[in-house]
């Protein structure tokens, strides 16, 4: 117990109001527990303080247990916002939405029956997509050179592979959820609009993957945040403008020209910008 | 803040409150009328999006009326400004919450 809590107070709290306490501080992070159990604690005792005045003072179990959800979901949120953790997270979650759609929607043998069938020409069409996506990204216009070390590298790669596999299935699932209902009545219609809402999702879905891991730091794989604009447009196009995103980590800034040039070719990561001004 | 942001109608009620010098989250609750549910995450949003900024009474002070020193909440400049524009989005605000100079004169 804090030194503020062995404080000599007239009314002791209640056994309800202890247990309400203990029950809220388990949920708080462990960093402000000492903090909110004695702001909680003084707002308890005053709340008795002014119901013995006979004044209506409300419940503050709610208050209470809100506060103490609040700070743990704000705690996890600067923990994981923007992280990779948390892209993967989401997109295997929402495969999972997928899936339970489909199979609210069709009932289990069915939508087994329908997936089963499809998972062939799945991997052949996924191949074709991954194929062309590749073939037709703008990943190639980031400078590679400057990007990391050999663990990095590959750290990266892996993460790019995954989200893609994620949202491969998350395509093919949803373009399933999309066309069940049409596969017993028109089987043939069904199936062309399934390759086609597969491959807009899919191809869509890997542009993004590509975009997103351009914006993401090379070292921790966190999103870039705070995009500044550098430079002033020029007249004579010799100027360099662009933008400069940070990690929030510190790692790196990722500099992203206006304008490509002979000089500037490339969007690039740059870990020590000093060096990059002198240079 | 961005000046693009639009705060809730609680959390306007709640900002009006704290700028009429109704420091305390009980206070707050019971000017405003609002669940202490409501009350107590919305002050953590106002603080972390640093509208509201809060300190603990002097142990000293609340030693001497013999109970726990409790957490304050102040209005900071831009909680000002937000307080401002949102008693004119929202007209009925200032009626709302009296005055505390008011309030005490009531009671």
């Amino acid at each position: 117990m804090s030194p503020a809590l062995q404080h000599a107070l007239s009314k002791p709290l209640s056994k309800s109001d202890g247990f309400l306490l203990r029950a809220g501080a388990a949920l708080v992070p462990a960093a402000d527990r000492d903090d909110w159990r004695r702001n909680w604690h003084a707002e308890l005792w005053h709340m008795h303080d002014r119901r013995t005045r006979a004044r209506a003072i409300p419940s503050l179990s709610a208050g209470l247990l809100r506060d103490a959800l609040w700070l743990r979901a704000e705690s996890w949120r600067r923990a994981y916002s923007g992280t990779a953790v948390l892209c993967m997270v989401s997109l295997a979650g929402l495969c999972v939405v997928a899936a339970l759609l489909g199979l609210a929607a069709a009932g289990r043998d069915h939508f087994r029956l329908v997936i089963g069938s499809r998972i062939p020409r799945f991997l052949v069409e996924s191949l074709l997509v991954v194929i062309v996506s590749f073939a037709t990204s703008s990943s190639r216009y980031v400078d590679q050179r400057t990007t990391g070390k050999t663990l990095c590298w590959i750290r990266r790669q892996l993460f790019l592979a995954a989200k893609s596999v994620l949202l491969l299935v998350l395509a093919f699932l949803l373009s399933a959820d999309l066309c069940l209902p049409l596969f017993t009545r028109m089987p043939m219609t069904a199936d062309a609009l399934q390759v086609f809402t597969f491959e807009f999702c899919a191809i869509a879905g890997l542009m993004w993957a590509f975009r997103d891991q351009d914006q993401r730091c090379k070292h921790c794989l966190c999103a870039l945040s705070t995009p500044a604009q550098v430079g002033r447009p020029s007249h004579n196009l010799l100027e360099w403008t662009g933008t400069r995103q940070a990690c929030r980590f510190g790692h790196g800034v990722f500099s992203t020209p206006e304008m490509l040039s002979t000089w500037r070719p490339h969007s690039h990561w740059v870990e020590d910008l000093e060096l990059e001004v002198s240079s | 803040m961005p000046p693009t942001l639009r705060l809730s109608h609680s959390a306007a009620l709640i900002l009006k409150a704290i700028s009429l010098d109704y420091c305390f989250g009980l206070d707050v609750m019971e000017v405003t009328g609002l669940p202490s549910g409501t009350v107590y995450p919305a002050l953590r949003r106002l603080e972390r999006d640093g509208l509201v900024e809060s300190q603990w009474e002097p142990d000293a002070e609340a030693a001497a009326s013999q109970r726990p020193a409790r957490r304050y909440y102040e209005i900071t400049k831009p909680g000002k400004a937000a307080a401002l524009a949102a008693t004119q989005r929202y007209p009925l605000l200032a009626r709302l919450v009296p005055s505390r100079v008011i309030q005490e004169k009531r009671s």
